[in-house]
């Protein structure tokens, strides 16, 4: 097993920076996804891992060896592909045992090692088919099967799970990751489908634009987004972002959305005041970390219900405030008896709030 | 877009027009197309008979006119010499050719379809020029080329001439046959061990076989349809192939034994026609793909 | 989903994962190196081919048509552009011109219309049929020239047994066999050249034909359009590009092209036949005369190098080239 460094790896197509200037260290043994919206480049930055790109910048060091030039046969590295990529003209054993014919194994060890890892992902009564005789999920067994059997340094997927359907995924999922864990392999998930993202990685590496927006485990994405993409990115319903600005009045700290205003508790403006670059931030507040209450509280906003999105367990309940729409989740159980139109306070925890630098992006408190 | 209309025709009325219309269409179509059964048709009568009437009415069944496939036929003076020589000669052509234009021509598709290089783009844009150009244009510049590499009057120098003015065309026809292979495949063998030539060799081209079959039926139909050519850069009787026997007969014995000639033209004929009958729709393909741009 | 238990059964001891240590590289080339030698293996031999064989004959070409080279003889000598000014001099040029514009213009408009005509017939028809006559028509392409040649020299076979002195006769339209190459050799040079020449407009129409989504006619139908209005108003427009391609291709290819003339009628009767690619070639093989022979050809080089880079500027033949997607070697 190796660890993989990405040292200002940069890679244009013409004029379009695909990934600019990204720095990543993947340890040994440690499962990384990256993730990112199509188009952010992470895919372009699986290839140049595999040596299938050639970085325009930027250097990769497996452990510490620098291995930029090295062509892809020599970096020793398994890879899962989006389609696959069988050789519909091979067996399902051919597929498997190439990259050991390649390596030229004697038959015996081939043939073994092929059973084995066949055996392990329970396609060994598959051997004699073609690729084209195969379902989805046993094709997505018999691509895993060939990117492990040759022992890789690095394990690359990507978007390995996008092609199956929704059942069989969250499947595969829970596999993929005690298979990971077992092989104790260094591997570098792509996917843009944060769930998978979430429930996969050590850490995890959020991409856009080509750029590397942050970098940590699920967690401290989720609770401590760097910055407004993240926060918006991250979380399903989204994170409600609110532009607005930082009023200090008699003392007190208020933010004001032209529509209404909030007021901060004081330290809290202290801190935002002191580090945003500007008055002009963004506020940010995941829907479940929000609350409605029928009444007035401390620390509410009035709003009128504009409409709410059953999901079973809990309700999306979109509130509109000034002209801003929030979406809150709520528990089935209070949102019964909450209807469209009827006018609701929208409790707030200063302790989960976001603020970002609304010139930068960047995460403020 | 449907607006409303009550009814738009009388179907009753409308199923005749349909009739009437087919109809016509198949008429208009079949008339056009007689004539060119009817000389096919003559060519295989004529072969088999000593007189054809109507265009296609054999009159007296006779084989004689096939004797050529195992005599030499003495008209006079002149010796019609054995035919299988001069279709070994055809063979050599066609084969030939068909191994030289294939095996470049894939060479070379291959790195126009997959390899990125500098002045990639001007090189294809040169291929399809080549491929548009009319090379026949160059036949006096290339008849003095292959006295200079003293080919003239090789069948080699016929091949060779032969198949490098139909390579832009093949290598056009087969980059489009890698550009359907998609990359994670070539990907993928890379990652599993592969250098490019591995991949290209053990992966790729067996991705390519009916891609190559196509071509490979084309290159030797065309070399061994050649005609110009081999009428132009040989001249030892020896060497002739079949197309250039054929006109000779029909220079010497159109209106002596048409039998003959047309039995002679049938056998040089068959290639083309078991490949046109087997791979019809294949071909169909292929010269579309090879207008492509259209 | 199989019945079979789907969860991975990983043994408790892993055999498959050896804690080996990243292996040295093999490969001791450079990726510069690596990427020139193998543009060297799969681009050398065609571009030796192209260059021997394409550029070599277009410079000779302009070589051969400034000496006196002669088959007839060993020496030769520069004469600068005499070879030019005998085109200009030579009795038989402006019949040669004149000859090759009927040629060339009679055929493309036959091959353009009936090629139309028949992508438009079978378009209408049944799959199987369509197919069927399609086939029929590419059969002249796929004969051989000779024997192409052969079967038209027997259906306008001067003499009683011809095809067409036959039907002639028996229709009474005439009382004796007509040398139809001896009173109509033009016509008969641009019919046999059509019968081939329209096989290639047809495939390309049909296949433009096919690309028409059906919607657009059905809607029409339900319209209320003629058939007629469908051709002329929907499909016609859209066969726009193919229309020009074919003719654009045709041109060339006619201007260029000889063998079906040299088969049948080698230019005869007294070059009523005679187009200016055949004149080359009889000027270089039959008068053995190969750099007046080269000055005739330089001028059809020329033309097709003109139209050539026409037609890539017209046709937009950029919009096929599309990057590689695998970057190293």
């Amino acid at each position: 097993m190796v660890s993989v460094r990405l040292v200002d790896l940069c890679k244009y197509f013409g004029s379009v920076k695909a990934v600019d200037g990204l720095n990543l260290e993947i340890k040994d043994g440690e499962f990384v996804v990256l993730l990112g919206p199509s188009g952010c480049g992470k895919t372009t930055t699986l290839f140049c891992i595999a040596g299938i790109y050639k970085p325009t910048k930027g250097r990769i060091y497996f452990d510490e060896i620098d291995v930029t030039d090295w062509p892809p046969k020599d970096r020793n590295i398994g890879m899962v592909f989006q389609s696959y990529a069988l050789y519909p003209h091979m067996t399902v054993f051919d597929n498997i045992a190439f990259p050991l014919k390649l390596k030229k194994l004697p038959k015996q060890e081939i043939a073994r090692r092929v059973r084995e890892v066949a055996k392990m992902l329970q396609i060994d009564h598959l051997l004699d088919r073609y690729p084209a005789q195969l379902s989805g999920g046993q094709q997505q067994r018999v691509a895993l099967a060939r990117a492990l059997v040759k022992q890789p340094d690095v394990f690359l997927l990507d978007e390995p799970l996008s092609n199956l359907d929704a059942k069989l995924r969250i499947l595969m999922r829970a596999e993929l990751k005690r298979l990971q864990k077992e092989l104790k392999i260094t591997t570098v998930y792509v996917t843009h489908d944060q769930a998978e993202a979430m429930t996969l990685a050590d850490r995890i590496a959020v991409m856009n634009e080509g750029k590397l927006q942050q970098y940590g485990p699920p967690d401290e994405i989720y609770n401590r987004p760097a910055n407004v993409f993240v926060a918006g990115f991250i979380g399903a319903p989204p994170m409600n972002l609110l532009d607005c600005s930082l009023v200090e009045r008699d003392g007190r700290y208020v933010l004001d959305f032209t529509s209404f205003e909030i007021e901060l508790p004081r330290e809290l403006g202290e801190v935002v005041r002191s580090r945003a670059s500007s008055s002009e931030v963004v506020f940010g507040v995941r829907p479940e970390d929000l609350k409605i209450s029928k009444g007035p509280a401390t620390s509410a906003i009035k709003g009128v219900v504009y409409v709410t999105e059953p999901l079973g367990r809990e309700v999306i309940v979109n509130v509109r405030i000034g002209d801003h729409i929030i979406k809150v989740i709520e528990s089935a159980s209070t949102a019964s008896e909450i209807a469209a139109g009827q006018e609701v306070w929208v409790v707030l925890d200063f302790n989960r709030v976001h603020i970002f630098d609304r010139k930068t992006g960047k995460l403020v408190v | 877009m449907y607006r409303g209309r009550r009814s738009v025709v009388n179907p009753y009325s409308y199923r005749i027009k349909r009739a009437l219309m087919k109809a016509v269409i198949y008429g208009v179509m079949t008339a056009a197309t007689i004539p060119l059964i009817m000389m096919y048709l003559w060519l295989f009568m004529q072969s088999i008979s000593d007189r054809v009437l109507v265009g296609f009415i054999p009159t007296n069944f006779s084989i004689r006119g096939w004797r050529f496939l195992w005599q030499e036929i003495k008209f006079g003076e002149v010796t019609i010499p054995m035919i299988w020589p001069i279709a070994l000669n055809s063979l050599i052509i066609a084969g030939g050719v068909t191994v030289f234009e294939v095996s470049i021509a894939l060479l070379a598709g291959y790195a126009l379809s997959r390899i990125e290089f500098p002045l990639r783009d001007k090189m294809l844009l040169l291929i399809i020029a080549l491929h548009a150009f009319p090379g026949i244009t160059l036949l006096i510049a290339t008849f003095y080329l292959l006295h200079l590499m003293g080919l003239i009057n090789t069948l080699f120098g016929v091949i060779i001439a032969k198949a490098a003015f139909e390579i832009p065309m093949a290598a056009w026809l087969i980059k489009g046959f890698f550009d359907a292979i998609p990359w994670d495949v070539e990907a993928s063998a890379l990652v599993d061990g592969c250098s490019r030539l591995q991949a290209w060799r053990k992966v790729i081209l067996p991705l390519v076989k009916p891609g190559i079959a196509a071509v490979s039926i084309f290159a030797f139909l065309a070399g061994w349809n050649e005609f110009i050519f081999a009428y132009t850069f040989l001249f030892d009787p020896n060497l002739f192939p079949l197309s250039v026997h054929v006109l000779n007969l029909i220079g010497e014995f159109r209106y002596v034994d048409y039998s003959l000639l047309a039995a002679t033209a049938l056998f040089y004929c068959i290639p083309p026609l078991v490949f046109f009958v087997l791979t019809q729709k294949y071909l169909m393909q292929v010269q579309v793909g090879g207008v492509k741009g259209a | 989903m199989s019945k079979r238990k789907f969860f991975f059964t990983l043994p408790a001891q892993l055999p498959l994962m050896s804690s080996r240590r990243l292996h040295r590289s093999r490969s001791k080339l450079s990726p510069r190196a690596r990427k020139f030698l193998l543009l060297t293996i799969f681009l050398g031999p065609c571009i030796v081919m192209i260059a021997l064989f394409w550029f070599g004959p277009v410079f000779l070409t302009v070589f051969l048509s400034f000496t006196d080279m002669s088959i007839r003889r060993a020496e030769w000598h520069w004469v600068g552009l005499e070879n030019y000014f005998n085109i200009g001099k030579h009795p038989f040029t402006m019949k040669v011109v004149v000859n090759t514009a009927i040629y060339v213009s009679c055929t493309l408009l036959w091959n353009v219309f009936v090629g139309l005509l028949l992508a438009l017939l079978t378009y209408y028809m049944d799959e199987r049929s369509a197919l069927f006559y399609r086939a029929l028509w590419l059969l002249p392409r796929s004969s051989p020239p000779v024997v192409y040649g052969l079967l038209w020299l027997w259906v306008l076979d001067p003499t009683e047994y011809g095809l067409l002195n036959q039907f002639v006769l028996a229709l009474g339209l005439s009382d004796k066999p007509i040398n139809w190459l001896m009173e109509y050799p033009m016509l008969f040079i641009i019919l046999i050249n059509g019968f081939v020449g329209c096989s290639f407009g047809m495939i390309v129409f049909s296949s433009a034909l096919k690309s028409i989504p059906r919607d657009y006619i059905i809607a029409a139908r339900v319209d209320g359009a003629s058939e007629w209005r469908i051709i002329k108003d929907i499909i016609l427009p859209l066969l726009k590009w193919p229309l020009m391609f074919v003719t654009a291709w045709q041109t060339l290819s006619l201007l260029a092209s000889y063998e079906y003339i040299l088969i049948v009628t080698n230019g005869g009767p007294f070059y009523a036949t005679e187009v200016w690619s055949l004149f080359a070639y009889h000027q270089a093989f039959e008068h053995l005369e190969l750099g007046f022979g080269a000055a005739l050809a330089m001028v059809l080089v020329i033309v097709s190098i003109i139209c050539v880079v026409a037609y890539m500027k017209v046709f937009k033949f950029r919009r096929m080239i599309s990057p590689a997607k695998i970057e190293i070697a």
